[in-house]
This record gives structure tokens, C-alpha cells and sequence, in this order.
């Protein structure tokens, strides 16, 4: 009476699924480079067969190069915590699909007189199943529509792109397992003994918890749209009535930047910003170690975007071209396919973002989490909470959500505009001409300078 | 009828998988690299200075207070998603139609009350970082 699985299937699913992530990582940093190459006017990776084996060359390397293990770390801690960013990377991509699926079906409480009449009941808890079933049976002939069962035996029998289907948390089991990816840094960065790798770490956790807030109020508008947090359901909403970014703009909007921060990609890059921290966390890490963590941010990016692709870009989806009941081999190809296009799409996109926006200060970094977007996707929810609830317009309602978003962003700019600029820095010395730096080592530095006679 | 796990288990499996590839990707690591221990190079690297004193020292209390007021709001989050996908849907909706406007008034009601405390950190100076 459930959705059942199949050991082969799965273990075939993961072992693809493992194989396809590894390669694609691999020529994704080929990808990023050769971007990184044109836009800086460069040729990028030309050796190895035009830079087509370089991903393997690397992947080698990373393999035969010296495991260094300094002296000075906590060694249990420090070699958990690439195995963490890895797997809990790895781990995420566990409920996303990657390709077609189908809802999983929804037993409908169809006794007359029932206290949860036209509701859905959970065929593995509720006590009156056989009653349930029988209403839902009667129910199916009347309204000439496939009953539970017929639905269920057809959800089993159909191969879903995902590695574990009809798993009702959804995106949080996501959240949940992506947001432990801040352990493997937190360890990372305490464990290597190093100051820049603890301040990368710190500002990594502070960045990745505070971001992690409006990412998750961004997308429950689109679990009370869809009624459910299951991606397969999810999709299957936005099939029928059209992608969700159409109708939550902002709440695309932020999630997308949230998803920024949370993949550590450039304007968010502040806990490996080489330019202050050597490498951030991974400083004190090399071969196979580092490689670990490599991986798990490049999988991470390849999550979140097949991530943003079902929440808010309709998934397998694409009109005319897709339909639900498609099933055959090729079919569930072209919705795979589909489906990591628009992956690929989003990935291109966050390259050229990288080389489009500067790096934020800290504290901007912060502001933009805490005092922009917590706010502004709080209102967005519950604007659209209340929509739904009272539905004002009918089925026209969904358009009303638009409008309110551009208003919404357009209001938050204006007020950015009039409110008076928090001051930036309370206490600035007074140091003359030719200081190099401000603070209290810098002048204890000139007056040094001063009392020597040139 | 007892609550059935199923759905999960190919998690279990792939969680498994991949903690042998991880293990398996840090020691054959370890076993194909080649190995030679040199002072230096087991010292941090702290671009090419010696390093003064410990790397664990006393850090920002604001990263606590992040902390904390992360706990806060990503709880308020945890307690809104049950509502955000059982009150609504086409036929997915478990709370029934009674109880469909309480729900909504109380969520609204929850929110706002967390608003208030968002207004007081932010007053308190919370999210000034300078």
C-alpha cells in the first residue's frame, strides 16, 4: 500500500548517478575555466587534446600528489571534515530529481460524512484504511477517474529520475542535509590549527546560517502553492499550472541568491577569499583532501541549481514538448535531458555572475542577508499566504502575486534610498598624511616612524 | 498499520555508498601519494611567516549572536512548513476545511510575533557589524 522499491534499481540509479556526478564535476571546472579564459580575453586550457582530458590529468594528480598531513592539526577532525562537505554534498541530490517523474498519489478521503472529507490521509498511519480505500474505489467509478490503487501500481511500475522517490519532506530533507555541510567546514577550519583557516571557517558558518534563513522562507510560498513539500509534487503543480517563477518572482529572485551564498560562489565568496585568506577553510588541505572538499562545492552547485530548476523552473517540464504521461525510454531521455539543460543554464549563470559582481565586505554581506532579504521574503510569504488563503479574484489569484512582487522589490529599493546610511565605521583615527592603514598598529607604527630622523 | 520507512531506504544505501567513497578516495590517497615528512612542512601556513602563538584564540561574540538568532529564526521556519503544506493544494491538503481559517490566524499571529523580535534585535544593534 506504499511506494515500494527496488534494490537493483536504486543501487543501478546511485551507481549512475555517482559516476555522471564525479564526470560532471570534472568538466564543469574545465567549463568554468575556459569561461573564466574568455572573459578575461585569454585561451584558457589548451594542452592535454585542447583541454578535453585536463579534468582527468587533474583528477590524477590530485590522486598521486603527497598526502600532507601537518604536524600541528587535530588529525581525527581533520580528515573527517573533507569526508563531510563530500558526502553531505553527495547526500542532498538524494531527493532531487533529475529527470521525469510522476506524483506520487494522494488517497483521498471520499466517505461521506468523514471529518477529513476531500482530504488527504496517510495510507501508513490512518486506522480506517479499508473504509478509505473502498469510498476511494467507489469514488474512481463514478467519476471515471483512475482510483489510489490503479495510481500506486502505476507510480511503482514507472522508473523515476530520482534516487529515492516519493520522499514527502522534499526540499528540506535537502536544507537539512546541505546545511550539515557546514560542520565539514567549521572542522575543516578549527581542526587545521591555522588563522586564516579558522576566520574562513567562522565567517563561513556565520554566512551559511544567516543565508540559509531566506532561502528557507523563499520557497514556502511554493509549498503552499504546490500543498506539499515533495518535488515530484511540486512539479507535477507546476505542469498544471504553470512554473512557479511566472508567479513568485521574488521568491526566485532570493532564492537564487541565497543558493549564491550558500555555494560559497563569488559575491559570496568571503570564506576563501584568496586575496585575504589564502584559501579559507582548505588552507592547510592538499591532494586527495582537498580535492574532497573541491568536489562537494562543485556537487553542491549542481544541487542547488537542479534545486532552483524544481522549485521554480518546472523541472522535466517544458510546454509542448512534455507531458505527464509519457513514460517510454525516450521520453524519460528527453526529460533527463530537459531537466539538465536547465541545470547546465543556471551553472552558466552563476559562472558569468562570477565574473560580473565584486566580492561583498562582510558587513554588507550580512546586512543584505538579515536586514533585505529575512524581511522582504517574510512579506513575500505571507502576502502570498494570504492570497491563497482568501483567494480575492478566483483562479485569477496567482496573477495577483506579480504585481506585489515587483512592488515589494521596488519598495525595499526606494527605502534603501531614503533611509539614512547605517555609518560604516564608528571610530576612525585622525593620522595625518601617508598612512598606509588605519588603526591602532598603524599609528603606534607612525608615531615609531615620526621619532626617527631621517 | 505501522508507519512505513520504505521510502527512505534507498537514502540509507546511498548515504552508505558514499561514506565508502569518501574513506576510499582519503586512503588510496594516502597509499598512491608519495610521503616525506620535513619540519617546515608540517608547520601552518601562514604565508611564509613563523607563526605567533596558537590559531585557537578568542573570536567575535557576534558569531554567537548569529547563532543564536539563526536558532530562533530557522525554528519559526520549522514550524511554519507543516502548515505551509498541509493547509492548501489541490488534493494534497490534510487539514480540514474547519480548521483551515484558525490555522491561518494563528501562522499570521506566530510571524508576527517573531517580527517583534526581529524589530528588537535589529534596534539592539544585532546585525551592525562595524
Amino acid at each position: 500500500m506504499v511506494v515500494e522499491f527496488s534494490l537493483i534499481v536504486t543501487l543501478a540509479t546511485i551507481i549512475v548517478l555517482m559516476a555522471c556526478l564525479n564526470g560532471l564535476v570534472a568538466y564543469l571546472t574545465l567549463f568554468e575555466r575556459k569561461i573564466s579564459a574568455y572573459v578575461q580575453d585569454r585561451v584558457g586550457p589548451n594542452r592535454a587534446f585542447f583541454g578535453i582530458v585536463q579534468p582527468i590529468a587533474d583528477g590524477i594528480k590530485f590522486l598521486l600528489k603527497e598526502d600532507v598531513i601537518p604536524a600541528h592539526v587535530d588529525k581525527f577532525f581533520y580528515l573527517l571534515a573533507p569526508a563531510i562537505a563530500l558526502g553531505t554534498a553527495f547526500l542532498a541530490i538524494a531527493v532531487v530529481p533529475f529527470g521525469s517523474t510522476l506524483p506520487p498519489p494522494a488517497l483521498v478521503d471520499h466517505r461521506p460524512g468523514s471529518t477529513t472529507f476531500g482530504k488527504m490521509v496517510f495510507p501508513s498511519v490512518t486506522l480506517e484504511l479499508e473504509e478509505v480505500l473502498q469510498a476511494d474505489r467507489k469514488f474512481s467509478q463514478d467519476s471515471k477517474t483512475p482510483s489510489y490503487e490503479e495510481k500506486l501500481k502505476k507510480y511503482n511500475a514507472t522508473f523515476q529520475c530520482v534516487v529515492s522517490p516519493g520522499v514527502d519532506i522534499g526540499f528540506v530533507f535537502v536544507f537539512a542535509v546541505g546545511s550539515l555541510a557546514v560542520y565539514g567546514i567549521i572542522l575543516g577550519g578549527w581542526s587545521s590549527n591555522n588563522k586564516y583557516s579558522l576566520l574562513g571557517s567562522l565567517r563561513s558558518s556565520a554566512q551559511l546560517i544567516s543565508y540559509e534563513i531566506p532561502m528557507g522562507l523563499s520557497v514556502l510560498g511554493v509549498a503552499v502553492a504546490a500543498g506539499s513539500l515533495n518535488m515530484e509534487r511540486i512539479i507535477h503543480h507546476q505542469v498544471e499550472n504553470g512554473w512557479n517563477f511566472i508567479f513568485q518572482p521574488l521568491a526566485m529572485i532570493l532564492f537564487a541568491t541565497a543558493i549564491f551564498a550558500e555555494c560559497n560562489r563569488l559575491p559570496f565568496d568571503l570564506p576563501e577569499a584568496e586575496q585575504e585568506l589564502v584559501g579559507g577553510y582548505h588552507t592547510e588541505y592538499s591532494a586527495m583532501k582537498f580535492a574532497l572538499f573541491f568536489l562537494g562545492e562543485y556537487t553542491h552547485m549542481i544541487t542547488t541549481s537542479f534545486l532552483i530548476v524544481t522549485l521554480f523552473f518546472g523541472g522535466w517540464h517544458l510546454p509542448f514538448l512534455t507531458s505527464p504521461d509519457q513514460t517510454g525510454l525516450f521520453a524519460i531521455l528527453i526529460k533527463v535531458g530537459i531537466t539538465c539543460g536547465k541545470m547546465l543554464a543556471f551553472i552558466f549563470f552563476y559562472m558569468m555572475i562570477r565574473w560580473t559582481i565584486l566580492r561583498f565586505r562582510f558587513d554588507q554581506l550580512m546586512n543584505l542577508a538579515w536586514k533585505v532579504m529575512l524581511p522582504l521574503s517574510l512579506l513575500s510569504f505571507l502576502a502570498l499566504a494570504g492570497l491563497t488563503h482568501f483567494r480575492p479574484l478566483g483562479n485569477l489569484t496567482p496573477w495577483v502575486m506579480p504585481p506585489i512582487s515587483l512592488g515589494l522589490l521596488l519598495g525595499a529599493g526606494l527605502l534603501g534610498l531614503i533611509l539614512p546610511k547605517s555609518p560604516t565605521r564608528s571610530h576612525v583615527p585622525n593620522l595625518g598624511h601617508g598612512s598606509g592603514g588605519i588603526g591602532p598598529v598603524c599609528q603606534t607604527n607612525q608615531a615609531r616612524l615620526e621619532k626617527v630622523e631621517f | 498499520m505501522d508507519f512505513d520507512l520504505s521510502t527512505y531506504y534507498p537514502i540509507l544505501i546511498y548515504a552508505v555508498l558514499i561514506g565508502c567513497f569518501a574513506a576510499g578516495a582519503l586512503i588510496a590517497s594516502h597509499i598512491l601519494g608519495p610521503r616525506k615528512d620535513t619540519k617546515v612542512k608540517g608547520m601552518p601556513y601562514e604565508s611564509g611567516m613563523d607563526p605567533l602563538g596558537d590559531a585557537k584564540k578568542q573570536f567575535d561574540v557576534r558569531f554567537y549572536i548569529i547563532a543564536i538568532l539563526f536558532l530562533v529564526f530557522d525554528v519559526e521556519l520549522l514550524f511554519i512548513y507543516p502548515w505551509a503544506a498541509s493547509a492548501y493544494g489541490a488534493e494534497t491538503s490534510t487539514l480540514p476545511l474547519r480548521f483551515s481559517t484558525p490555522a491561518f490566524v494563528e501562522m499570521v499571529l506566530f510571524t508576527l510575533t517573531l517580527l517583534i523580535g526581529y524589530v528588537y534585535a535589529w534596534k539592539a544593534g544585532v546585525f551592525q557589524w562595524r
